[in-house]
């Protein structure tokens, strides 16, 4: 056998045990469970995506204001439909944030 | 109040029937593009056609004088035909007996190929496959 | 040697199947380590394929001529810099670095995103894995470049139109380009799969969708600039099917990159954003089969080859997967935001989307209908140059007036006075640069008048947008104006590059409208001592030269040029006789003007015996441009892409604690 087979034979074992090791790591582990996200991880995804667009979309407002591009009576007609916005996915993140376990409100009240 | 349904749709669908209108108009007018033939099916063709065919014989002439003249034959199919093609216009570098090029123009009464100045294109042998010596 | 190449091929191939089928398990059933296991098989093919590329790579440094890839593409007396080129100078090479760009990219890929989108990891794996699994059999059963042959002595060396920089560095780039957007498509794929509507594919992979972007423009100027400089028939895009193959996944992706903006900020255009993606991938694999398989007769043209049915079943797998999985998950894309208003920032996006999709699915008809036309009416046609520039014209140019209207117009409802504001001052630019360019002449050509017109407009709102952006932060904070310039850019690098890189496609479009509907040709026979007059320049043949260089015989028809009496100097037009290789090629002379940006372009047609040699000599405005744009292009978008930390923090936070909070429960 030419010695680049027998190279290729051994990429070949490397390959399988690469992929054999998550198992061997853990022949015996306590969850094999997939981490998924529940539904109240997601709805709380969802709900801080919301928040970060309400509040990114108040700032830019702030901001084009400031610079100039948006005129008075732009701004003003605008500005109270996106604090609704933001004040409404703020309310509905906390609502989230409450319906979630223990450990979680602790943790979300350090990070605020 | 919130909308019933949005105008975006009708944007949309809009848009899909003018871009729909413009195209059909444009290739109703300017036709779907030119047939391309082998000398072989030139006779069932007339008008402007796309020749496709491989150089054969011996050209002669100039193509920025009186013209180049040359010979093309079917490049497949077993019963290969040729056809005579008088060629003005730029020629390609990589033009020369045996390779295949496509030239557009028509058929005159006495069989001649004329083609529209300068719409040769030759087929180069394929840059991603080795040459055959 | 070959045997290792083949045998890691194989291994290839078959870590990948393992990825595709135990990655679908995993995330289908929720098995931890199966999905693990399936992650590392992907990353493991990369390797495997690094080891397949390196074996070519040594059989052609070390003229390895046994192996019939090598034989068929390299020489002996080629260059060091060509050997290592013609790796993907032929079809099994160009498949390989495909496969190669492919499980490099994806491992890269699923490692990032292990910690932030794990869910999504799980199907990415299998997506991409499926196309690591497509293209490992074409190189493992269809298209090998491990064949052997009996060794030869020599090789049949590199087509010489291939032997130079540009023709090294293109076809990288565009493989970077179609690759690259493999990633966010298998993202895509993901989110559906797993059924998470959110941000996250898009956040995951938005630098990926820029970086291949980029890299498939770029790899088509490089291009159009070697049509331009080494084909030399004056022009630099022929609407060659196999150019029109890399354009039109750039056009989708560029709707892309545009639409998914509307999904961050509003939430909207999520079902675009799906398609979008989906039509840019299964463009590029329908730009590589266009380009490999032999199917279109072209410029470009290739031999019929075996490859061809099998990739055209890989484009149908891929449409009707990604076609199957948005249909499922439509009521889940679907958002209860509204377009409010026709005159506004989401509304100008959707119509961006809309004539990009239209220009990219026109390019597709005028491309395909060819192929289509002898498959189904047994009745070949082909599609000329009018069709292309017509629709390029009616698509083209309110697209470049969108570039200036869309990054100013107001967010959810535009009001007339605020529409005033914003562009009163650039409106009147446009119009000035319009009567003046009437009063020189312009007018010759409407549509590129219009085309002038509209870039000076586009020009006048960047302009105003940097200025207006540097003057709001010095009356912030009272810094200088060079200060305040580069925070300002330093802060919003999305926004300001995005400015930087339209202003590279108005550059482009400048370049283009000048060089092709302002141009002058002029062509004659000449005999020593004569001259041609074309676009103020006078040329005057002087003598015909004759050099033997490395490989080839170097004939020279040396003009002196002059224009409004000065002396320019002279110029040289002429062929290449290549010995080896039998072939001739077309040299010709090009002067650029470094002042307006136009170029002097010289080809010497046919040279007789009488040593007189017919010309065609162009004069190309503003031709320079184009390559200038390219340059820009870059910059702008290095500029979008720089990391931000404090953007970098705030999605680790969004992200992350969702992980923690799981592993936490995991161990309780």
């Amino acid at each position: 056998m030419s010695p680049w087979l027998l190279l290729g034979a051994a990429l070949a074992v490397a390959g399988v045990v690469v992929v054999a090791l998550p198992f061997l790591r853990e022949p015996m582990p306590e969850s094999d469970e997939l981490h998924e996200l529940d539904a109240t991880e997601r709805a709380r995804l969802d709900a801080e995506e919301t928040r970060d667009r309400a509040l990114a979309s108040l700032k830019e407002l702030e901001a084009d204001h400031r610079a100039g591009r948006i005129t008075d009576e732009d701004y003003r007609a605008v500005v109270n439909i996106l604090r609704r916005d933001a004040a409404e996915a703020l309310r509905e993140l906390d609502r989230v944030r409450g319906a979630a376990p223990e450990g979680t409100r602790a943790e979300s009240a350090n990070s605020a | 109040m919130a909308r019933s349904s949005s105008p975006a749709r009708l944007v949309v669908a809009l848009s899909v029937a003018a871009v729909l209108a413009v195209f059909l108009l444009y290739t109703s007018l300017a036709g779907g593009g030119t047939p391309s033939v082998s000398p072989s099916e030139l006779a069932t063709k007339t008008g402007e056609v796309s020749l496709a065919g491989r150089v054969v014989g011996t050209p002669t002439g100039d193509a920025h004088g009186g013209g180049l003249r040359f010979v093309l034959e079917d490049i497949q199919g077993k019963d290969k035909q040729r056809v005579a093609v008088v060629y003005k216009g730029s020629v390609p570098d990589l033009f020369r007996v045996g390779r295949d090029v496509v030239v557009t123009g028509t058929q005159r009464a006495d069989g001649t190929f004329v083609t529209k100045p300068g719409s040769m294109i030759t087929k180069c042998p394929s840059k991603y496959q080795a040459a055959k010596t | 040697m070959a045997e290792l190449g083949r045998a890691a091929l194989i291994v290839t191939f078959g870590l990948s199947v393992y990825a595709l089928v135990g990655g679908a398990a995993a995330a289908a059933l929720g098995r931890r380590r199966l999905a693990l296991s399936a992650r590392n098989a992907l990353i493991a093919s990369f390797f495997s394929t690094l080891v397949a590329a390196l074996v070519l790579v040594a059989g052609f440094l070390r003229d390895d001529f046994s192996l019939a890839y090598v034989a068929g593409h390299s020489s002996r007396a080629l260059p060091f810099a060509y050997k290592l080129s013609a790796f993907w100078g032929g079809q099994e090479g160009s498949l390989l670095l495909w496969l190669l760009v492919l499980t490099g990219y994806a491992a890269l890929a699923v490692w990032f995103a292990r910690k932030r989108a794990r869910d999504l990891v799980v199907w990415v794996t299998p997506v991409l894995a499926g196309i690591a699994v497509g293209f490992g059999w074409l190189l493992v059963a269809v298209s090998s470049p491990f064949d052997t042959i009996p060794t030869p002595a020599d090789g049949n060396g590199l087509n010489p139109s291939l032997q130079n920089p540009y023709m090294v560095a293109h076809p990288v780039l565009l493989y970077l380009g179609y690759v690259g957007l493999a990633v966010p498509f298998a993202f895509a794929m993901g989110a559906l799969l797993s059924g998470r509507t959110d941000e996250r594919w898009i956040v995951t992979t938005r630098r990926w969708t820029i970086v291949a972007w980029t890299a498939l423009g770029v790899g088509q100027l490089l291009g159009a600039h070697w049509a331009y400089q080494e084909v030399g028939w004056g022009g630099y895009y022929a609407w060659d099917p196999v150019e029109n193959a890399a354009l039109m996944p750039w056009l989708a992706a560029t709707a892309y990159l545009h639409s998914v903006m509307i999904q961050e900020k509003r939430g909207m255009l999520r079902v675009w954003n799906v398609t979008l993606v989906s039509l840019a991938f299964c463009l590029s694999l329908f730009g590589t089969f266009l380009t490999r398989s032999g199917v279109v007769s072209s410029i470009h043209s290739f031999t019929q080859s075996a490859i061809g049915p099998w990739f055209l079943g890989f484009i149908v797998v891929a449409v009707v997967f990604s076609v199957t999985m948005i249909w499922l998950r439509l009521p889940q894309l679907r958002t209860t935001a509204r377009l409010e208003s026709l005159v506004s920032r989401e509304a100008t996006f959707l119509y961006n989307n809309l004539l990009l999709v239209a220009l990219c699915l026109t390019i597709l008809w005028g491309t395909a209908w060819p192929i289509v036309s002898e498959a189904v009416r047994g009745e070949a046609v082909v599609v000329g140059r009018p069709y292309f520039d017509f629709f390029l014209r009616i698509f083209g140019l309110p697209l470049l007036l969108l570039m200036g209207i869309g990054p100013l117009v107001a967010w959810r409802r535009a009001s007339l006075r605020g529409l005033t504001r914003i562009f009163a001052w650039p409106a009147a630019v446009a119009l000035a640069t319009g009567v003046a360019l009437i009063a020189v002449g312009a007018g010759s050509s409407v549509p590129g008048l219009i085309a002038y017109t509209f870039s000076a407009f586009v020009l006048a709102t960047i302009v105003v947008e940097f200025a207006r952006g540097t003057a709001a932060r010095r009356a912030l904070t009272g810094e200088s104006v060079p200060t305040a310039f580069s925070r300002l850019v330093g802060r919003n690098r999305r926004r300001y590059g995005g400015y930087v890189v339209h202003a590279s496609v108005v550059l482009l479009a400048i370049g283009v409208v000048g060089s092709s509907a302002y141009d002058s040709v002029v062509e004659g026979k000449l005999a020593r001592g004569q001259s041609l007059s074309v676009g103020g320049y006078t040329l005057t043949y002087r003598n015909l030269t004759e050099k033997d260089a490395a490989n080839a015989t170097e004939i020279r028809a040396v003009l002196g040029v002059r224009r409004g009496g000065d002396s320019l100097g002279t110029i040289q037009a002429g062929k290449n006789a290549y010995s080896v290789e039998q072939q001739v090629s077309n040299e010709v002379g090009i002067r650029s003007d470094k002042l307006t940006g136009e170029d002097l372009f010289v080809i010497a047609e046919q040279v007789n015996d009488d040593g007189t040699v017919f010309f065609r000599i162009f004069v190309k405005p503003l031709i320079n441009l184009i390559w200038l744009a390219g340059i820009v292009f870059v910059l702008g978008s290095v500029i979008t892409l720089w990391p931000d930390a404090r953007e970098e923090r705030r999605l680790a936070t969004r992200y992350a604690t969702a992980g923690e909070r799981r592993e936490r429960s995991a161990t309780t």
